[in-house]
């Protein structure tokens, strides 16, 4: 009843208040600058007195003013504060431009609490929807590339919907089986990011991180909470960072619908160079059966024995990938009245890659809404339906198929007539793509509801409960023999499987909040929070695994000779209680500080509770000392915070897993793999942080200073350990570890003209990582290794006083001459090469692994500028990650197989630079070649089998990139032509991803990785799905 | 409208309430739903006789290149030239089931589950030779038991004592009259729960062992013949395993191959060896063996050659691993100790005792029952032992003839290496195979990475021509 009456009033005020103010009414329109889009519900009022409103729907707005010298001043969030004297206009249509550097701003900060952006004690930066959707990346995390100070972000290769891996501040936890993702939380809703490699081989078919799902257009803002104190209330779950994202929510006034399409097609940006040369055989003879693909003669030579061998090589890296497309569309609607606001919205994504018969589709579905009940109490909720998957294949496996496939013959010729593959011997990747499959299908639901009850002025309650929870279905098939004539078969194929997995997930996670808020006097604030949490995690995952088809291509489980299982169920639940206490004195002194006690299902009953604090604190210098005019703002951070960190599920716990390699009939137990520790105790993290923002000459330079320290220590992990043990990994508390690091954002507005801007934005971060100390008794902790041919496999491990992302190998033999101490872990490259006595460098014993490289970067850097003139406007991201390394397996393989551009040379003689046994210089002259040289001499294999290809220094190499992330021209087509028509605003734009790269990698693009996203594995990047440059058209249209 | 809401918020709240205040029970996820913390020890049983059966063929997998049974069908096979290669796959199976049997015999003597030790014991001494005859040393006295993470390597010699004492526990062990826990025969997959088997295989094992000493001055023949009266009385004790997810392992590269993923390819060496071209006479087992090509002959492939050809390397014009075969069809079982070997032990440890007669009967009773597990016919097999390529008499019998013989009794068994390096690898025409790594026969591998990454214990060795301790 009150509610209508409510409604009859704000009806009635409607149309009484132009009658009233005839005279004085001014009226006019909004936009942005950046888009040219109306901007609804920006404050509009007459500076100095209490007489205001905000613009509707279509950014328009009717005032009256009090006399002509008013000025009306225009706020929004994220737009720069505009003044308009209002003179003798009663037309007053304003562009606003975006602002990224206000202080006034509010943020959603931990558990969906707004705070102004001023009184935060610690650093937070945020992504809004215009930076996000720029370079229409189908993935949100690579939508953030480059924007963020102090997040790395890789894509982990350029498959449709492959997962990318999100790093805050450098390594926290040892354990490459911990993720060290940050959480995240969308719409309050502790949502899941996985990457799920269940099912035979998944980890490298480049599955999704479970965020892929999320429609980048449906985010409103993205907050990043990098430190601990700005994390501190979200637990243990929060501490590798929390990613807070907020999904459009509708305005009031009339529905809108917006629409944008996007469609684009991509490509792989870089390929490895290869010999163009040398086809296929052994010891330099031509046979076109071989096995090797480029040990033979030249293809001159080859082409007088066998007339049928093309006019030279192909280049079959080129050759087998295609071009890739995506097509995207979104359709929005949103509107409401006072008392219920919706936001709406479609999508469908189509994506093809361009690794043959890759592909990836997300449909989502999301409704928002908020409901005013009355003044006191109100609700909402958040619902978002996903269902997406795709073809994923093997790049790994099709990469190293590529490398022994002879470029001799055409690897696109792949299937004959009868269906089986085409090939000369070896497996063709092609082949292999098309028919060894495997087949995501992920249906989902995020869905929270929130209610909020303000009994009294000081004082409210708050409570949210949501829920994600998705069924994971993967398909993996392969054809069984067709038993025709000649056939082939590939290796992977056996014969004929179907495999059916299915992954439920469900997490709950209820959140309550009350606050209190008091002023003392009129300087003086507080606010105190107090709170419970809680988090309740169910993943069962099953499969089953059919071998051998009867029907050599019936994908049923009931057509295969054999089945097995695969099962596995966890459940995980953590509840926190917490408390925060924030002061602020005269608008210019903020202090924070929190305590929260967490009590956790994974650890044993004595270690399962523990409590950590949290300070922080903000000083606006601006707002309390007379500052120079040229200085607008001036703020100081500082902030101490505790974070504590449990044991993945079951670490405590050891026990026998059912042994599976038995047939129906035979059950058995073996071993786990996990040697599980009960002693288990948390982990604990304090993070030290300051800060300093400034911004001067009106706001036109502004930059935001970080300084971070961090220590852990009872690091919990689970280590590989060697086989001897009986187990393959064992969970221990181990040693401390380090991060300290800068981070810098820099903000300018060169130019700022009514039509033309020029802003620019630099981001920069550097962190540094050391193990502080292991656990007693190790030496050194190997989380990862990569194959190497004889000898020069790598292995990632922790060396005390070492940092985290050293890659180890094998290499050359420097000289020491008598007397002289070689460090066992430091190549000294100053040192000449020994050379043997046969002529050829000398690989050190392999028993001397050394320090090759480190997988971290030194600093990585973003560097965006926009420019806009009228409705025109370009953007261009420049990104950069310097300082690192990694191991290219790939140029491993092209070394043995002799694909590498550089084994070109292998029928030269070369005299090798370096010193004999005795310290004089070498002098004898080798030939590289294989068989016997020009001297006579038998050599073998040949260099870069016998030599080169088994140090594994010859394969880290300088992972550094720098490249031209994105650039994005946009133009929004004039308002007046949709003045009179149903179109209320459009805009066309093409975005070019990856147009520009340099790095001296030799593999494919060095920023993806071989391990599934999650993993904190980063070092090896040599068989990968290779990333892509895209090229893309958008056009969005709003009614 | 409004009451609905303020009804849930009501229940959240008790909701959440609820949750604190029935924490206790509600944190409780301490075991891990996945795993059995107390398996029964028939399901270990099982385990354990069917990694032993399968680890047999990883290991036979990789010396049967270094023998030559196999040879790789292209040029430069790793393990075809004695590269240095690694077979962390292998290393790390066998130590995982040696985890599972040391488990096994902890569970089983807390127990009193007497035949369970026996059992225990006998499969990992059996586990324990082959690490040992592959390596050298390695960790035991350190491994599995849960004391450190990285187990010390334990001196080659002394896993040797290790191993016959285990033997020697195990047949007091599996004697004893009283196992609370009997073996019950379809969780044992390799003698169906026949005690008395087990002892035999006991025995067979350390007859095996005592043996391998011929070159070394311990050799002691009379302990050698006093196992092996202990020992294998037919082939119906032999010790073998046949339960398989699929087929064979042998017949799964066998089916493989037929499908033009090439392996299995039988060495030259081995087809020389019994087609009449080595000692002059065919051997009807090479038929049991093998199928002909498609040319109706039989031919082997050099090892570190690769296809020879002249046809390319799928027309099946050389000899494959069959799976017609009675050692390697989709559900022969893996043979880990055969009647016929004990024998040919048997001949060998009494004609180094001078007992020639003994030994002679042995020789012949090896071979029958050699052609009588590989199905050979009667009259085949009469014709095989009256010719020429057979002592006939006491005073024929050499130690050349014997270890001739054991050649074919041990195809694809991980023994045959270790007779090949007692014998110096002297079998007729047996030469170094192409682009050999090595000046010399191999005498071991190398540790794999697996280990040496993990394990900084791990010795660094690279000369694989170094011989181990009773290979001198």
């Amino acid at each position: 009843m009150r509610n209508s009456f409510t409604l009859l009033v704000l009806l009635l005020m409607c149309c009484w208040v132009p009658a009233l103010a005839q005279e004085n009414t001014v009226s006019g329109r909004v936009t942005g600058a950046d888009e040219g889009m109306p901007l609804p519900g920006v404050s509009v009022t007459v500076k100095g007195t209490t007489i205001g409103t905000t613009t509707d729907a279509d950014g328009r707005f009717t005032l009256n003013v009090p006399s002509d010298e008013s000025i009306l001043e225009f706020r929004f969030l994220g737009y720069r504060i505009q003044e308009v004297r209002v003179g003798n206009q009663r037309q007053v249509n304003v562009v606003m431009a975006t602002d990224t550097q206000q202080l006034d701003e509010v943020v959603v900060t931990a558990l969906g609490i707004t705070r102004e952006k001023k009184a935060l004690g610690y650093a937070a930066q945020e992504v809004r929807t215009e930076e996000l959707v720029q370079n229409r990346q189908p993935n949100v995390l690579n939508a953030m590339q480059g924007k963020v100070a102090g997040v790395t972000i890789s894509s982990t290769g350029g498959a449709p919907g492959q997962g990318a891996n999100i790093q805050i501040r450098g390594i926290n936890s040892i354990d490459p089986n911990r993720p060290n993702q940050p959480l995240f939380v969308i719409d309050g809703i502790q949502v899941n990011n996985s990457t799920s490699t269940f099912g035979e081989g998944a980890e490298l078919r480049g599955m999704s991180n479970r965020l892929a799902d999320l429609n980048p257009d449906d985010i409103e803002s993205i907050n990043i909470l990098r430190g601990g104190a700005a994390t501190a209330l979200y637990g243990l779950r929060g501490a590798n960072g929390v990613v807070v994202i907020t999904t459009k929510s509708g305005q009031k006034g009339e529905m809108r619908v917006n629409f944008t399409s996007t469609a684009g097609w991509e490509e792989v940006n870089k390929f490895p160079k290869i010999q163009d040369t040398y086809t296929q055989g052994y010891t330099g003879e031509y046979d076109p059966t071989s096995f090797w693909p480029s040990w033979g003669p030249t293809w001159q030579e080859a082409r007088q024995i066998d007339p049928t061998h093309p006019e030279g090589i192909y280049n079959h890296f080129e050759d087998a990938y295609e071009t890739g497309n995506q097509f995207r569309n979104t359709l929005t609607f949103s509107g409401g009245t006072d008392a219920i606001t919706f936001s709406s919205s479609l999508s469908r994504l189509d994506h093809e890659g361009v690794l043959p018969f890759t592909d990836y589709q997300n449909t989502s579905a999301r409704l928002n809404t908020e409901v005013k009940l009355s003044e006191k109490f109100s609700t909402g909720g958040n619902f978002n339906y996903i269902r997406s998957g795709g073809k994923r294949y093997n790049a790994d496996r099709f990469n190293e198929m590529l490398s022994y496939w002879s470029p001799r013959w055409d690897v696109r010729d792949y299937v004959k007539p009868d269906g089986t593959m085409q090939s000369y011997g070896n497996d063709n990747p092609i082949y292999a793509a098309s028919t060894n499959q495997f087949e995501d299908d992920v249906s989902r639901f995020i869905g929270g509801l929130n209610f909020s009850y303000k009994p009294l002025s000081w004082l409210d309650f708050n409570y949210r409960i949501g829920l994600d929870t998705y069924t994971d279905d993967r398909t993996r098939t392969a054809p069984g023999p067709r038993n025709v004539p000649d056939e082939r078969l590939l290796d992977e194929n056996g014969q004929g499987f179907v495999h059916e997995y299915t992954t439920k997930f469900r997490s709950i996670n209820s959140t309550f909040i009350a606050s209190l808020n008091k002023s003392f006097g009129d300087q003086f604030n507080a606010t105190v929070r107090v709170g419970h949490e809680l988090y309740d995690e169910y993943i069962k995952s099953f499969g089953v695994q059919g071998e051998e088809l009867s029907v050599f291509d019936f994908f049923k489980l009931s057509n295969a000779r054999f089945l097995s299982s695969s099962e596995n169920e966890s459940e995980y639940r953590l509840m926190g209680i917490f408390g925060e206490a924030s002061f602020d004195y005269g608008d210019f002194l903020f202090l924070t500080l929190t305590g929260r006690n967490d009590i956790t299902s994974s650890l044993a009953k004595a270690k399962r509770s523990f409590f950590y604090p949290s300070a922080s604190i903000s000083y606006i210098a601006s707002e309390h000392l007379e500052l120079p005019e040229f200085i607008n703002q001036t703020k100081v951070r500082l902030s101490y915070a505790q974070i504590g960190k449990d044991a993945s599920p079951y670490s405590i716990s050891s026990g026998y897993a059912p042994y599976t390699s038995l047939p129906t009939g035979y059950t058995g137990a073996t071993r786990a793999a996990l040697l599980g520790n009960r002693e288990l105790k948390p982990e604990f993290t304090n993070t030290y942080e300051a800060g300093l923002e400034m911004s001067f000459l009106d706001n036109r330079i502004g930059f935001d200073f970080t300084y971070y320290y961090s220590l852990s220590k009872d690091q919990i992990l689970n280590i590989d350990v060697a086989s001897t043990t009986g187990y393959v990994r064992a969970a221990i508390n181990a040693g401390k570890m380090r991060n300290k690091g800068v981070e810098i954002v820099l903000n300018a507005t060169p130019v700022r003209t009514t039509n033309f801007n020029w802003d620019t934005k630099l981001i920069f971060s550097a962190n540094r990582n050391k193990i502080l100390s292991l656990p007693e008794g190790l030496e050194e902790v190997t989380y990862a290794s990569q194959f190497g041919y004889v000898g020069s496999t790598v292995t990632m491990k922790l060396i005390e006083g070492q940092p985290y992302g050293n890659i180890y190998g094998s290499h050359w033999q420097r000289y020491y001459g008598p007397g002289e101490e070689e460090d066992p872990l430091f190549i000294d490259e100053s040192r000449p090469i020994v050379i043997g006595a046969n002529g050829f460098p000398v690989r050190a014993p392999l028993s001397s692994q050394k320090l090759l490289g480190n997988s971290q970067p030194d600093w990585i850097g973003g560097f965006t500028n926009t420019f806009t003139y009228k409705g025109l406007s370009l953007t261009a991201l420049l990104d950069a990650r310097v300082g690192l390394e990694k191991y290219n397996q790939m140029d491993n393989f092209f070394a043995a197989f002799g694909i590498a551009e550089y084994t070109e040379d292998r029928n030269q003689t070369r005299v090798f630079d370096g010193v004999l046994s005795d310290g004089t210089p070498n002098t004898k002259e080798v030939w590289l070649g294989q068989g016997v040289g020009p001297d006579g001499v038998d050599y073998g294999n040949g260099y870069y089998r016998n030599h080169y290809r088994g140090v594994s220094e010859n394969f880290v190499e300088d992972a550094s990139w720098v490249r031209l992330r994105s650039l994005t021209l946009r133009y929004s087509l004039p308002q007046q032509w949709f003045d009179s028509i149903f179109i209320r605003n459009a805009a066309l734009s093409f975005t070019g991803n990856n147009l520009w790269l340099s790095t001296d990698y030799k593999g494919f693009d060095p920023e993806t990785s071989f391990s599934p996203s999650g993993s904190n594995v980063d070092g090896f990047s040599g068989f990968t799905y290779p990333a892509v440059r895209s090229y893309l058209f958008t056009l969005n249209i709003g009614l | 409208m409004r009451k609905i809401f303020r009804y849930i918020l009501a229940f959240a709240i008790m909701g959440a309430v609820a949750g604190l205040q029935g924490c206790e029970d509600y944190f409780d996820k301490e075991d891990n739903p996945n795993l059995v913390p107390n398996p029964p020890l028939p399901t270990l049983l099982t385990t354990t006789t069917h990694k032993t059966g399968i680890n047999s063929y990883l290991v036979s997998n990789i010396t049967s290149y270094f023998v030559q049974y196999l040879a790789s069908p292209s040029a430069g096979g790793s393990s075809d030239t004695y590269q240095i290669t690694d077979y962390t796959g292998t290393w790390d199976a066998l130590y995982w089931a040696m985890a599972d049997i040391y488990d096994m015999r902890q569970l089983a003597i807390e127990q009193g589950a007497t035949e369970y030790v026996g059992v225990a014991n006998v499969l990992m001494a059996y586990h324990l030779s082959l690490v040992n005859d592959m390596w050298g040393d390695a960790p035991y006295s350190e491994a599995f038991a849960n004391i450190t993470l990285t187990p010390a390597f334990d001196d080659e010699a002394n896993l040797y004592d290790v191993t016959t004492q285990l033997l020697d526990e195990a047949i007091v062990e599996l004697q004893k009259p009283e196992s609370t826990v009997r073996l019950i025969a379809t969780s044992d997959v390799i003698h169906e729960g026949n005690v008395a088997n087990w002892v035999k295989t006991a025995y067979a094992l350390k007859a095996r062992q005592l043996n391998k000493l011929s070159g070394t001055s311990f050799y002691n023949p009379q302990a050698v013949l006093e196992a092996v009266d202990n020992s294998y009385t037919s082939n119906a004790d032999n010790a073998e395993m046949g339960v398989f997810q699929t087929r064979n392992p042998w017949a799964a590269v066998a089916l493989s191959n037929a499908g033009n993923l090439l392996g299995g390819w039988l060495s030259e060496q081995l087809i020389q060896h019994l087609d009449g071209t080595s000692y002059g006479v065919f051997d009807p087992r090479l038929e049991q063996i093998t199928d002909p090509t498609v040319n109706g002959d039989f031919v082997g492939t050099p090892n570190g050659t690769g296809n020879v050809g002249p046809a390319n390397n799928t027309v099946k014009d050389e000899n494959y691993i069959s799976r017609n075969s009675p050692l390697t069809g989709d559900e022969s079982p893996l043979i880990i100790v055969s009647y016929p070997e004990v024998k040919l032990i048997e001949a060998e440890a009494a004609f180094r005792a001078g007992q020639l007669d003994r030994a002679f009967e042995a020789y012949r009773e090896a071979i029958r029952a050699s052609m009588e597990l590989l199905e050979v016919a009667q009259a085949d097999a009469d014709a095989y032992l009256s010719s020429s390529a057979v002592a006939q008499s006491a005073s024929e019998l050499t130690l050349d003839r014997i270890f001739q013989e054991k050649y074919v009794v041990t195809y694809l068994n991980p023994e045959a290496w270790n007779d090949a390096r007692r014998y110096d690898y002297q079998y007729a025409n047996f030469t170094l195979p192409a682009g050999a790594a090595l000046p010399t026969f191999i005498r071991r591998v190398a540790y794999p990475s697996g280990e040496a990454s993990k394990n900084p214990n791990t010795p660094d060795v690279t000369d694989l021509s170094l011989p181990l301790w009773w290979d001198q």
